[in-house]
C-alpha cells in the first residue's frame, strides 16, 4: 500500500461532505505512505464534480462519464475501480461507509485480494502499516485493526470522521478507459426521496423524536422548527419509524443510521440499547422526557423531565430570539 | 425456485458484550446465541418467494459457526426453511471478512440454488461487505437492500433502498439478494413449525469437504486485530425537573449557552 485512492459517491455531480473529508484525509495518508492521492469519479456529472474536487489536495482525479455507470447496478463502478487501482498500483482505498459504499467495498476486496476494515473513524500509519480504528458491537468497543502488508487494502469510512480542508495546487484530471464488460442487473428507475434534507449522518445538530410524540404531526410542528433554529435536521427512534410516523431513512439506531452530531436532542425517546448505539457518540446529548427515570438519562448530559409539547416550542422561541 | 438463505448466529443483541483479553474474541459464554435479527428478514423473503414460485421450490438455510451453535438453526427450520447446511471447523476461528467470505463462498458452491439471499448487516460486527464479496466469488449479480421482490419472467424485479431513496432493478437468475428491514416483519414460528423442525436435516460440512486453495482463520486473514478498548465512558449528566414549559426550555437554553452550542 503506497498510494491512496478515494471513491467519490455522487448523484449527477452532487456529492456530500464525506467526499471532501476523504480527499483531505487521502492527502495526509499518501504523504505518510510516500505515495500519491487519487480520486475516482464515475457516471453522469463526474467531470463537473472533478472540477470542484480540484480545490482539494489530490494529485490525480480519474473520471469517466460512461452511461453504463448509472444504467447498471454497481457492476461498472467495481470494474472501473479495479481498472483504476491496477493502473495506479499498490494502494489504500477509502470508500464512504454508506449503503452503496459497503456494496462496492465488498466486491472490490475480492477483485484486488484486499483486506478490509469497516466503519472506520480514524486511520494512521505506523512503520508503514495502516491501522484503522472503528467502533464495534454497536459502539460497546473501539477496535484498532491493521491491514496486513499487501498490495491493496480497503477502509470504509464513517462520514463526519475527518475535517474537510481545501488546498493543494490543483489535481490533474484524467479519463479512465472503459472496461470491456457486459452487465446483468439493470437499473430501471432511480428515485430520490427526502431530497433537500440535510443528510442525517452529516448534520451538526439532530433533533430526534420517539414514541412519546404520539404521532406523525409533532415531527413537523414541534421538532422541525427546533431543528431549523439550530441549523440541524430531524431524526427518529425505531418505535416512531415502525409506527409509520416518519420514513425509515430517518431512523437512528442499531437497525437504522449511526449519527455523530455536535448536539443531539432526544424528545420522547426512552433510550433502549437499540437507539443508544446509533447516537451515543454524539458530542452533547440532551433528553426531554416525561419520565425522569427513562434509561436515556443514564447517557445524557442533560435530562429535562417535563412536557415536551410545552418545552420544545418555548426552547425554539428562546433560540430564535437569541439569534435576533 | 431453489433458494439458499445465509444466516449468522450471533450473541443476543440485547445482552451486554465483552471481548476476552487473551483470545481477543467475543465472549459467548453466558450470552444466548440467536439468529441474527437482520437475517430473519432475509429468511422471510426466501419463504415468501418460495410460496409465490410454488412447484418444487425449497428454502435451505446456511450458516458458518462453531459446532456447539448448530442447533440454533432449528429456529430457521421452525420458521419454515426445508433444511439446513452448517459449516463448522476450528480452523475457521479468527477469520476476518476476507477469509469468512472465501470459506462461505466455497461451501455455497456445494449447494444448488437459483437465488442466494444474504442478511444485509451482521449485528455483531456491522461489516456489511460479506454479501458483495460472496457475489464476486460466485460470479452472481448482486442486488442489495431489497424492500420488494417480484418474480418477473426468468428473473426478478427488485425495489431496493438506496442512500438517496429507492431504485427498481431487474436481474436475471441466479443472483444474490440482500434484504432491507423494510421488506416486512419476519413471521413467527408456529407450534407445528417448531415440532416439524426437530425432524428436518441439518447437513454438516467441515473444511475437509471443501476445496480451498488459500488458508482461512487467523493465518488466512488480511487484517489483524491489534487492540480494543471500551469507548470513553459517558457519565450520567444532570437531571432537571421542569415545573412548566418555559422553565424546561430555559434550563436547556442555559445549558446550550454554557456549552457554546447556541
Amino acid at each position: 500500500m503506497k498510494h491512496v485512492i478515494i471513491y467519490v459517491e455522487h448523484r449527477q455531480g452532487e456529492t456530500r461532505k464525506v467526499t471532501f473529508e476523504l480527499a483531505t484525509e487521502a492527502r495526509r495518508l499518501a504523504d505518510q505512505l510516500g505515495g500519491e492521492a487519487h480520486a475516482v469519479v464515475l457516471g453522469a456529472g463526474a467531470a463537473e464534480l472533478a472540477g470542484r474536487l480540484k480545490a482539494y489536495p489530490l494529485d490525480t482525479i480519474h473520471v469517466s462519464e460512461d452511461r453504463d455507470v448509472d444504467a447498471f447496478l454497481l457492476d461498472p463502478v467495481v470494474d472501473y475501480l479495479q481498472v483504476a487501482a491496477t493502473a495506479i498500483g499498490p494502494s489504500l482505498i477509502l470508500i464512504p461507509n454508506t449503503l452503496s459504499g459497503r456494496d462496492v467495498a465488498g466486491r472490490l476486496l475480492v477483485r484486488l485480494a484486499a483486506g478490509i476494515v469497516a466503519d472506520v473513524v480514524e486511520v494512521r500509519v505506523e512503520d508503514g502499516v495502516v491501522l484503522c480504528t472503528s467502533p464495534k458491537l454497536g459502539g460497546a468497543l473501539t477496535t484498532t485493526c491493521a491491514l496486513r502488508p499487501a498490495e491493496y487494502g480497503i477502509a470504509t469510512i464513517r462520514p463526519n470522521s475527518f475535517e474537510a480542508t481545501p488546498g493543494g495546487a490543483g489535481a490533474a484530471v484524467v479519463p479512465l478507459e472503459k472496461p470491456a464488460k457486459s452487465y446483468a442487473a439493470a437499473v430501471e428507475r432511480d428515485v430520490e426521496e427526502g431530497a433537500g434534507e440535510l443528510a442525517l449522518e452529516e448534520a451538526p445538530v439532530v433533533v430526534a423524536g420517539g414514541r412519546g410524540l404520539g404521532g406523525p404531526e409533532p415531527f413537523e410542528t414541534l421538532l422541525k422548527p427546533l431543528a431549523q433554529a439550530l441549523g440541524g435536521t430531524v431524526g427518529a427512534s425505531r418505535a416512531a419509524a415502525d409506527a409509520g410516523w416518519v420514513p425509515y431513512n430517518l431512523q437512528i439506531g442499531q437497525t437504522g443510521k449511526t449519527v455523530t452530531p455536535k448536539l443531539y436532542i432526544a424528545v420522547g425517546i426512552s433510550g433502549a440499547i437499540q437507539h443508544k448505539v446509533g447516537m451515543r457518540a454524539s458530542g452533547t446529548i440532551v433528553a426531554i422526557n416525561k419520565d425522569p427515570a427513562a434509561p436515556i438519562a443514564e447517557f445524557s448530559d442533560l435530562m429535562v423531565a417535563g412536557d415536551a409539547f410545552r418545552i420544545v416550542p418555548e426552547l425554539t422561541k428562546l433560540i430564535e430570539n437569541a439569534k435576533g | 425456485m431453489k433458494i439458499v438463505v445465509t444466516v449468522k448466529l450471533v450473541p443476543d443483541p440485547n445482552a451486554e458484550k465483552r471481548i476476552d483479553p487473551q483470545t481477543k474474541r467475543l465472549v459467548r459464554s453466558g450470552v444466548e446465541t440467536v439468529l441474527n435479527p437482520y437475517d430473519e428478514y432475509a429468511l422471510e423473503a426466501g419463504l415468501q418467494l418460495k410460496e409465490r414460485a410454488g412447484g418444487e421450490s425449497r428454502v435451505t438455510v446456511f450458516s458458518m459457526a462453531p459446532e456447539p451453535l448448530k442447533e440454533t438453526l432449528r429456529k430457521a427450520l421452525a420458521m419454515g426453511a426445508d433444511d439446513a447446511a452448517f459449516l463448522s471447523d476450528t480452523a475457521l476461528e479468527g477469520s476476518d471478512v476476507w477469509a469468512t467470505a472465501y470459506a462461505i463462498a466455497h461451501a455455497l458452491r456445494k449447494l444448488d440454488f437459483d437465488l442466494l439471499i444474504v442478511g444485509g448487516l451482521t449485528d455483531d460486527s456491522s461489516t456489511g461487505a460479506v454479501p458483495g464479496a460472496l457475489a464476486e466469488h460466485l460470479g452472481l449479480p448482486c442486488v442489495t437492500n431489497a424492500r420488494k421482490v417480484e418474480i418477473a419472467g426468468e428473473g426478478l424485479e427488485v425495489e431496493r433502498e438506496t442512500d438517496a431513496g429507492y431504485q427498481t432493478v431487474r436481474t436475471p437468475l441466479p443472483a444474490l439478494l440482500t434484504t432491507a428491514l423494510t421488506f416486512g416483519e419476519p413471521r413467527y414460528a408456529s407450534l407445528k413449525g417448531i415440532m416439524g423442525a426437530k425432524k428436518k436435516t441439518i447437513a454438516s460440512m467441515s473444511l475437509a469437504d471443501l476445496t480451498l486453495e488459500q488458508p482461512v482463520g487467523t493465518s488466512g486473514s488480511k487484517t489483524e486485530l491489534r487492540s480494543f478498548a471500551p469507548p470513553a465512558a459517558r457519565g450520567k449528566g444532570r437531571t432537571v425537573e421542569a415545573a412548566d414549559g418555559l422553565a424546561g426550555a430555559q434550563a436547556i437554553f442555559d445549558f446550550l449557552r454554557e456549552k457554546k452550542l447556541v
